[in-house]
């Protein structure tokens, strides 16, 4: 490899390094609101998955897929929907960071995620019909 | 090609380095004591070597309670409650869940591409899959 080679991979190395090094890897980040969880009220009823549902839409492009025959259960409600959590399948949503995450149902569209932790909404770009059965 | 032997003796040697060395997960078992009914148990597991020389802390709840060692497993029971898990190798990585009494939770482990060195992470996986990939790991708790 020739002198101006070399000092050219250099220069190109410097150069992508001072460029990097302004960012960071976790500028991704989930964008939730704060939100104040309040008891499930008497109306709400569990529901089973009667098919798999890909999750689609959430922060990061994240996709995951609820499974058939799952079965989710009332934990609160927010003015989005009501909160259901399942001790069947572990869901969460991710960017650089990643949180532990339940459904937000209203009637029978999942419009976003309650982030347990840090009591927070996380909503879906697009809502998703769930093909549920009480 | 002599060098290439030793190139590949040195390369597998660097990657195993990390590995862990203790009893596998299914020797291991009997000599886990149930828990207490009163509080949860986290698993952390890391089933991957990839990145095997990369050994960061884990931390819950701002108290180290091991390393992510390739291979390698081990568990803490703690009070039901909110968790964070933090990992940092050249950033930090964060993984906040909710431990209920009686529960078993698991986090697996895996490392992805940074730009010095790679970024170690975890995962809430669910209980069937955590069973499932920390047969082949190794303790590396202490008794």
């Amino acid at each position: 490899m020739s002198k101006k080679a070399i000092i050219f991979v250099c220069f190109m190395l410097f150069g992508h390094a001072f460029f990097i090094s302004g960012c960071a890897f976790d500028l991704a980040h989930v964008k939730y609101q704060p939100a104040r969880i309040e008891a499930a009220k008497n109306d709400s009823a569990a529901f089973k998955l009667l098919a798999d549902t890909p999750i689609q839409g959430a922060p990061c492009g994240y996709s995951r897929t609820l499974r058939k025959n799952t079965r989710w259960e009332p934990v609160g409600t927010l003015p989005e929907g009501i909160v259901y959590r399942s001790r069947e399948q572990t869901l969460t949503i991710e960017c650089s960071n990643v949180f532990e995450a339940y459904l937000v149902v209203d009637g029978i569209h999942l419009v976003g995620f309650y982030l347990p932790v840090e009591k927070g909404f996380s909503a879906l770009k697009k809502t998703i019909q769930l093909p549920i059965s009480d | 090609m002599r060098y290439i032997r030793v190139f590949a003796i040195l390369l597998v040697s660097v990657s195993l380095i990390g590995c862990a060395s203790g009893m596998k997960y299914g020797e291991f078992q009997t000599k886990i004591t149930s828990s207490n009914p009163d509080t949860g148990r986290i698993f952390f597991y890391r089933p991957s070597a990839l990145g095997a020389a990369l050994r960061p802390d884990i931390v819950l709840n701002n108290e180290k309670v091991g390393e992510a060692i390739s291979h390698g497993f081990f568990y803490v029971d703690r009070q039901p409650g909110e968790y964070q898990v933090v990992t940092s190798t050249e950033v930090e990585r964060k993984l906040s869940f909710i431990l209920d009494r009686g529960q078993t939770r698991y986090i697996r482990f895996s490392t992805s591409f940074g730009f010095f060195v790679g970024h170690v992470y975890g995962e809430l996986v669910d209980p069937d899959v955590g069973m499932k990939e920390i047969q082949d790991c190794k303790y590396t708790g202490t008794f």
